[in-house]
């Protein structure tokens, strides 16, 4: 098992920290979703303030442990970085990262009397964690309503290599101690089942369902799913893939599997199998290029037609594709060409198209692809329950969920207190 | 290879093949390392610091310390370095050795003493020993074999008048330089009393007395010798800007050969010193950092720069910038505002928190744009928003009656 990559140390953090700006008004900022204070707390960093600046992070970004690892700060901060004019921008999340590696959670934390309301938290992930802690420091009890152990995403399916362990379950652990009154274990699907009074709801389930893809020979065996392939993983077990894997997708979920099978076996050909060309490769930067170092190989304008095999799997039939002009979204469709058809032999298949939401709280209204909608307040079609993280936008990045379960937090506040916006 | 261009320059009657020697300190301690240097092209070296037998000197270390930022650590070097431990004996075959293997360049020494028998012993061995130039230290800060313990011979126009006289009187023909201090509440005094001693130049100046940290846990000064520490001499890039006005200061008001020494980091700073008056310029922190490779590059730029500029001798900037330099009172008083270039600004709006917080609230803000604007009629010209552009896309319109000047800073 890889070791996961170093933080920064003293000498680099600080040089690095020097190339900050400072800028006013700044950019970095507002692109940030939970709008990290970046200057102020890099320019603790200067001056080796190390707990100062995590007060500054951990007051705006409740998941600041996570986030100082995961964040795909390409996608945020990092992208309109002025300093970029000049040179490259500042790595800011390694900044936040240095930041959290050398000093603790803050004890002071400013919190609120406990009142007598109380909100139900449906999911335990950064959403309905960062909701807990928010509505917790405003001193309204919480109740968490999940099945598996608190953390969610980042600590069930994001491989260690990537993420330690034990950073998330440090974290997970202060939000519990400090901020939730109570972890209930047991799965909700319908508002019905939650039982007692509470006086806001928020739901924070994620996505539950793999998506599928419709050919000949999924049903086979050794044909399997890329959140499954995580899970097991994750937990220390083999995944007993074979020696020639294909992954089906081009998202972040699949190049995380992708990796995962590649270090799990470094001998094991593992191959990404993705109908559109790097250029339109939904994951990270970050992602793909450590799969390229790693070994992980690439199979672009290439769409599954059929999985051959019977008992086993004998390779998946695939068809070239080529790439239309940009349609009116700016992405690149895609279109079959005629008796173009290849077969690449595979003893395995890992389908990673991404998940979708599972047909939970049949009264809530749902959008199209299932997922629950909400006004701009997070709050669903049922007065009072509120929602938030993937389960209302798909699939999409810890910090958005953080995100979400902060303003989802200040709503339920709004709301509680008969406040006009509801 | 180039073809190099002659930048040699007079210095008291010795011809140097640059304006560049290197100064009494450690990188002149050792022979080897003088000839390491002069064999990398330094123009010549004054020996460090040496005194006559059986003067004790008790080095403790460690003696060095620095001050900057991570990116830039040694902004300012501070050291509680002394003389050389090795006496005039030992000083005296190691000018005879220089001056042979290297007859064309500058050797130097540099010496101190405490009684008139010293001064005039040291002096009067050095110049029979062949050295093209006496340095006398009447400012080491760390510790005074001056007439006045603790105080710096410099300090005392008085005794640097007499002390002068001594030495000249014992080095004969051989030029004798008088390395002074900035810490002197007139410099021009201290300059004037050299000159009736009759020494033939001044070194302006040497390091500064400081202190150069205090570590904030321990609260102990660095450099730290079992939990405690000194004052330090300090040197480096920090000390170039009272150095350069050490020089000016002397230069315009008396008739005397200049060496500078103290803060120069380039051949840039080395056209600044001069161009204040300095003749040649000695450099110690810069090669003790770097190297004796550095050279190279002051050599190098200043050839360039003295083609780009169309002179054709480095003895041409001598003193050329002094008409510009005025008191404040003498200075005009045009109408001056900021010009911010909105194309090549990078919006980091530095200078709309330096007017905000540091000038007259002159520069407005547009959030959308993210561009700063001057209100000319509330910006006063003061230039704060210049010094903070990162980029440097700020300068200063001064305006005097029909005619205007623009006013940018170079690095």
């Amino acid at each position: 098992m890889e070791e996961p990559l170093k933080g920064l140390n003293r000498v680099e953090a600080a040089v690095e920290a020097e190339r900050c700006l400072y800028c006013f008004d700044s950019p970095c900022e507002k692109a940030c979703p939970v709008h990290v204070p970046i200057p102020e707390f890099i320019h603790s960093v200067r001056s080796n303030n190390i707990q100062g600046a995590r007060e500054i992070i951990e007051t705006s970004n409740p998941f600041i442990e996570t986030c100082g690892i995961l964040c795909p700060q390409e996608n945020f901060c990092q992208s309109v970085c002025v300093r970029k004019s000049i040179d490259s921008p500042v790595r800011i999340r390694e900044l936040h990262r240095y930041v959290t590696d050398n000093s603790d959670p803050s004890k002071g934390l400013e919190k609120s009397e406990v009142s007598e309301k109380k909100v139900a938290i449906i999911g335990g992930g950064p959403a309905g964690l960062t909701a807990a802690r928010e509505l917790g420091r405003a001193g309204i009890k919480t109740v968490i309503f999940e099945k598996k152990d608190l953390g969610g995403v980042p600590l069930q399916q994001i491989s260690s290599f990537r993420f330690p362990q034990k950073v998330g379950e440090r974290e997970v652990k202060f939000i519990h101690q400090n901020f939730i009154t109570e972890v209930r274990d047991k799965k909700i699907t319908e508002l019905s089942e939650l039982g007692g009074n509470f006086d806001a709801i928020f739901i924070a389930t994620g996505l539950q369902d793999e998506t599928t893809i419709d050919v000949k020979g999924k049903e086979l065996p050794s044909v399997t799913y890329a959140v499954k392939v995580l899970k097991t993983l994750k937990s220390g077990l083999p995944s007993n893939i074979g020696k020639q894997v294909g992954i089906i997708g081009g998202g972040n979920v699949a190049f995380e599997v992708a990796i995962a099978l590649k270090i799990e076996n470094p001998d094991r050909d593992v191959k990404i199998i993705y109908r559109r060309s790097l250029k339109e490769v939904k994951a990270f930067k970050s992602e793909v290029d450590e799969a390229i170092r790693v070994g992980v190989t690439m199979q672009f304008l290439a769409t599954p037609v059929e999985i051959r095999g019977t008992d086993h799997i004998e390779g998946i039939l695939v068809r070239q594709t080529r790439l239309s002009k940009e349609d009116e979204t700016g992405r690149r469709r895609f279109e079959e060409i005629p008796n173009s058809d290849f077969l690449i032999p595979l003893d395995s298949i890992v389908i990673a198209i991404g998940q979708s939401a599972a047909p939970i709280f049949s009264q809530i209204e749902k959008t199209e692809e299932g997922l629950i909608k909400v006004d701009e307040n997070f709050m669903t079609s049922v007065v009072g329950v509120f929602a938030g993280g993937d389960i209302i936008r798909g699939s999409g990045t810890i910090v958005e969920s953080v995100s979400d379960g902060k303003k989802a937090a200040e709503s339920i506040l709004k709301y509680i207190k008969g406040g006009k916006n509801v | 290879m180039y073809k190099e261009r002659d930048i040699s320059i007079n210095f008291l009657g010795r011809n140097l093949d640059s304006p560049f020697i290197l100064s009494a300190s450690p990188s002149t301690d050792e022979v080897e390392m003088v000839a390491n240097a002069l064999r990398e092209g330094w123009a010549g070296a004054i020996l460090k610091t040496t005194s006559i037998s059986g003067q004790q000197v008790y080095l403790k270390n460690p003696m060095m310390s620095s001050f900057g930022t991570m990116s830039k650590k040694v902004f300012g070097l501070g050291n509680i370095d002394l003389i050389s431990k090795y006496h005039i004996e030992e000083i005296e075959e190691r000018v005879k050795y220089l001056k042979k293997e290297f007859p064309h360049k500058l050797i130097g020494a540099s010496i101190m003493g405490s009684k008139k028998e010293d001064w005039q012993t040291l002096a009067s061995r050095l110049r029979k020993a062949g050295a093209d130039i006496i340095e006398c230290s009447f400012s080491c800060p760390q510790g005074s074999m001056g007439e006045e313990p603790g105080k710096m011979l410099a300090q005392s126009v008085e005794a640097t008048e007499k002390v002068t006289a001594w030495v000249k009187e014992a080095a004969d023909k051989t030029p004798v330089l008088i390395k002074i201090t900035p810490q002197v509440t007139d410099i021009v005094e201290v300059a004037k009393a050299v000159k009736r001693g009759g020494a033939d130049g001044i070194t302006a100046s040497n390091t500064i007395p400081s202190l150069l940290s205090i570590n904030i846990k321990t609260l102990e000064p660095y450099p730290t010798i079992f939990g405690e520490g000194s004052y330090s001499g300090l040197s480096g890039f920090a000390i170039k800007p009272i150095t350069l006005r050490t020089i000016a200061e002397i230069a315009k008001n008396v008739d005397i050969t200049i060496s500078g020494n103290g803060g120069a980091y380039s051949w840039r700073d080395a056209v600044e010193f001069m161009s204040v008056g300095a003749t040649n310029v000695q450099f110690c922190t810069l090669p003790m950092h770097y190297g004796f490779r550095v050279i190279r590059d002051l050599k190098s730029g200043l050839m360039h720069y003295l083609e780009e500029q169309g002179f054709t001798s480095p003895s041409d900037i001598v003193g050329k910038a002094l008409s510009h330099i005025k008191s404040q009172e003498e200075l005009k008083n045009p109408e001056t505002h900021s010009q911010i270039d909105t194309e090549r600004c990078i919006g980091c709006g530095l200078c709309y928190i330096a007017c905000r917080d540091g000038g007259h609230t002159a520069i407005k803000w547009n959030e959308d744009e993210r561009r700063p604007k001057v209100d000319e009629d509330k910006c006063t010209g003061c230039a704060m928003c210049m010094q903070v552009c990162p980029v440097s896309v700020i300068k200063m319109e001064e305006k005097l009656n029909s005619e205007i000047y623009y006013y940018t800073e170079e690095r």
